[in-house]
């Protein structure tokens, strides 16, 4: 006699994995990191807790805040745009090229321009099937060679600097315009990605694709969404530089690439995709920005810069990756 | 009723194994044809292309480019990608301009000044391959990452003045030639026929390509990956750091963006070339027919009369191209791109 073998009922709960005390502080770490640097830089220098450095260091973090924010969708779906600083480079030339004759139009024509430009790059990449970092590493190269040509490889000056003066307002006497912006960037992106279907579309590409696509996402819309988002977030922070330097020049935002990608990865959204937001971008770029402005208060001097950027690109990127997606890492 | 041996009778027969091409195969085959055609197309359209001082110009502007491609191409094939080219290089070349004679120091090292540099820049590659093996960084942004680490070394050591090379060696690699193209062309020749040496006849070079076409296969046959990935990167850093050196021979000084979009167009020379980004594919011989391809177009460009500005966007243009042309075959495979 054979008692049949019968399979343990499941248990009623569902085993849902908490995040332990240590996951919730990680996932606080830009934050963490943000009030420790601002502390430590407070204690060196105690004039540098003042209103009016505060504002300084916030409006320089807005267009890197603008750019981060773009391309932190791009990552959030697990690829990558390395073409936002070139494309931003361009959109600046663009925006001192048209202003004379698009005169209060220009802003949108230079947003939609860069976000025509993102569109293409992401259909390339969904259609070709071509790895997005080699996609924008292309068009980082081609947005550079057009932007020189257009602009006669030089600097070209606002011919009507009160087009963009609203940005170097002050909001209250305080908020720099050109950061609240950046902050409003950041919150419609949150708001849309958290309300609609799309945070989780974009989440469920970013973790697994093949399963989001078999699960009957529209992947595909939602990548090219994601690069016309960065795209046009390119063309904003391009405004913003302009409306700071009162010129557009060919190579203006080059450099902001590095500190671009250092803060959405400080900011501890996975380079492998899925796991991150957009707000913690903000958080990073903020980072970022403290770290650049506070070096020379400690004493160091800004050539180290460079330095910085690279090993904390490379640090934040081993803590943040999702080990258990890569068996093989190229 | 069908019997089971009936139906093992009707079991659809194995697909066809697909066999190792004979001979020569268009991938192989295309990019020396389209230098040969786009060589022709452009001494047709200018004289001044045509000429042999204008060949002479071409191959010693290849140079530097064919030596930053044999690094790449080692990186490439083993599946990796590497952006460190511009960093690396930009560190060699401030160092070695601080140490062979100079205006900035009393130092004179000569030979040993251009060692030190290379060996920095091998440095610098075996530590984005270290991040790479030991941290898990993927390769694009540990190079990204080391890349900004060398520009940063060399705008310290830079310190606002630069240092301008009086050394007669390193002056002469850049002015003095030999069969009628100068000594950094030869250097380059050199550093392609190591180069094809190492991938053909060394244990590196054989697993390097085994690395890009399965490295899970490798591992479970008992090979330690990972140092020969640092191997790789360190072999690749080596070849920016001279490439770096070159440089600065052709300048007569250091500078930190002396390797400026080299990564980029050395990356465009090796796809052209026929090495697959994926890995596996390709090699030193292919990455150096893809440098002429590239440095022909450059100059039959300006020879016909474009602006050189177009130069990258070209490149990028080319690189796009060439990536979706060898993806195309293969795209209802891989159904997921990163």
């Amino acid at each position: 006699m054979s008692t049949p073998v019968l399979a343990q009922p499941a248990p009623d709960t569902p085993v849902v994995a908490r995040p332990t005390v240590g996951r919730r502080l990680t996932s606080f770490m830009p934050l963490i990191a943000l009030v420790v640097l601002l502390a430590a830089l407070t204690v060196v220098d105690p004039g540098f807790f003042t209103l009016s450095s505060l504002t300084a260091a916030v409006r320089t973090a807005a267009p890197l805040v603008v750019l981060a924010a773009g391309a932190t969708v791009v990552v959030l779906c697990g690829g990558i745009d390395l073409s936002i600083a070139a494309l931003c480079s361009l959109a600046t030339v663009l925006f001192a090229l048209w202003l004379p004759d698009l005169g209060a139009v220009t802003l949108a024509a230079v947003v939609a321009a860069t976000a025509l430009i993102g569109l293409l790059q992401g259909v390339a990449h969904v259609l070709l099937r071509i790895p997005s970092f080699i996609v924008t590493l292309g068009g980082m190269s081609i947005y550079a060679a057009i932007a020189l040509v257009v602009s006669d490889a030089g600097p070209i000056p606002l011919s009507d600097r009160d087009a963009t003066h609203w940005l170097t307002l002050y909001l209250a006497g305080v908020l720099p315009m050109a950061f609240v912006v950046a902050l409003l960037v950041v919150g419609v992106v949150s708001l849309v990605l958290g309300l609609t279907p799309l945070g989780s579309w974009v989440r469920a590409i970013g973790y697994s694709e093949s399963a989001a696509r078999l699960a009957g996402s529209p992947v595909d819309l939602v990548k090219v969404g994601a690069f016309t988002l960065s795209g046009a977030c390119a063309g904003l922070a391009a405004v913003m530089l302009v409306s700071r330097n009162f010129s557009g020049s060919p190579t203006m935002a080059d450099n902001l690439l590095l500190p671009a990608v250092a803060a959405i990865v400080v900011g501890g959204t996975a380079i492998t995709g899925g796991h991150g937001s957009v707000w913690r971008s903000l958080a990073g770029a903020l980072v970022v920005t403290l770290l650049r402005v506070g070096l020379p208060i400690v004493g160091v001097p800004s050539a180290y810069e460079q330095i910085l950027y690279g090993a904390i690109i490379v640090a934040a990127v081993a803590l943040t990756l999702d080990r258990s997606k890569l068996l093989v890492i190229k | 009723m069908t019997s089971p041996a009936e139906a093992d009778t009707e079991v659809v027969p194995p697909a066809r194994r697909p066999r190792p091409r004979r001979g020569v195969s268009l991938r192989d085959a295309g990019p020396p044809i389209a230098l040969v055609v786009l060589f022709g197309v452009f001494a047709a359209l200018s004289p001044g292309f045509r000429t042999v001082s204008n060949v002479q110009n071409v191959l010693d502007a290849a140079a530097v480019l064919a030596v930053v491609a044999c690094g790449i191409s080692f990186v490439l094939m083993t599946g990796s990608i590497d952006l460190s080219a511009p960093g690396i290089m930009g560190a060699s070349a401030i160092t070695v301009a601080l140490l062979v004679a100079n205006n900035r120091n009393d130092n004179d090292l000569g030979l040993v000044g251009i060692v030190v540099a290379v060996g920095l820049a091998a440095a610098l590659g075996c530590l984005s391959g270290l991040a790479l093996v030991l941290l898990k960084v993927p390769s694009f942004m540990a190079t990204l990452g080391v890349s900004a680490v060398g520009l940063g070394v060399a705008t310290l050591l830079f310190a606002g003045v630069q240092p301008n090379v009086t050394d007669p060696l390193l002056e002469g690699w850049a002015v003095e030639r030999f069969a009628g193209l100068a000594h950094l062309t030869w250097i380059a020749l050199a550093c392609v026929l190591v180069a094809w040496a190492v991938q053909r006849y060394t244990r590196l070079g054989r697993y390097a390509f085994a690395i890009g076409g399965a490295e899970e296969v490798l591992a479970l046959s008992g090979v330690r990956v990972a140092p020969y990935k640092v191997a790789v990167f360190t072999l690749a850093g080596a070849f920016y750091g001279l490439a770096g050196v070159m440089v600065t021979s052709q300048l007569g000084a250091g500078l930190v963006q002396a390797g400026k979009g080299y990564d980029f167009a050395a990356i465009t020379a090796a796809v052209v070339g026929g090495t697959l980004l994926t890995g596996g594919r390709g090699g030193i011989l292919h990455s150096t027919v893809g440098v002429l391809l590239v440095t022909v177009l450059t100059n039959g460009l300006v020879q016909v009369g474009v602006s050189p500005y177009w130069q990258g966007g070209v490149q990028g243009l080319i690189v796009v191209a060439a990536v979706a042309a060898a993806v195309i075959p293969q795209r209802r495979r891989n159904q997921v791109t990163k």
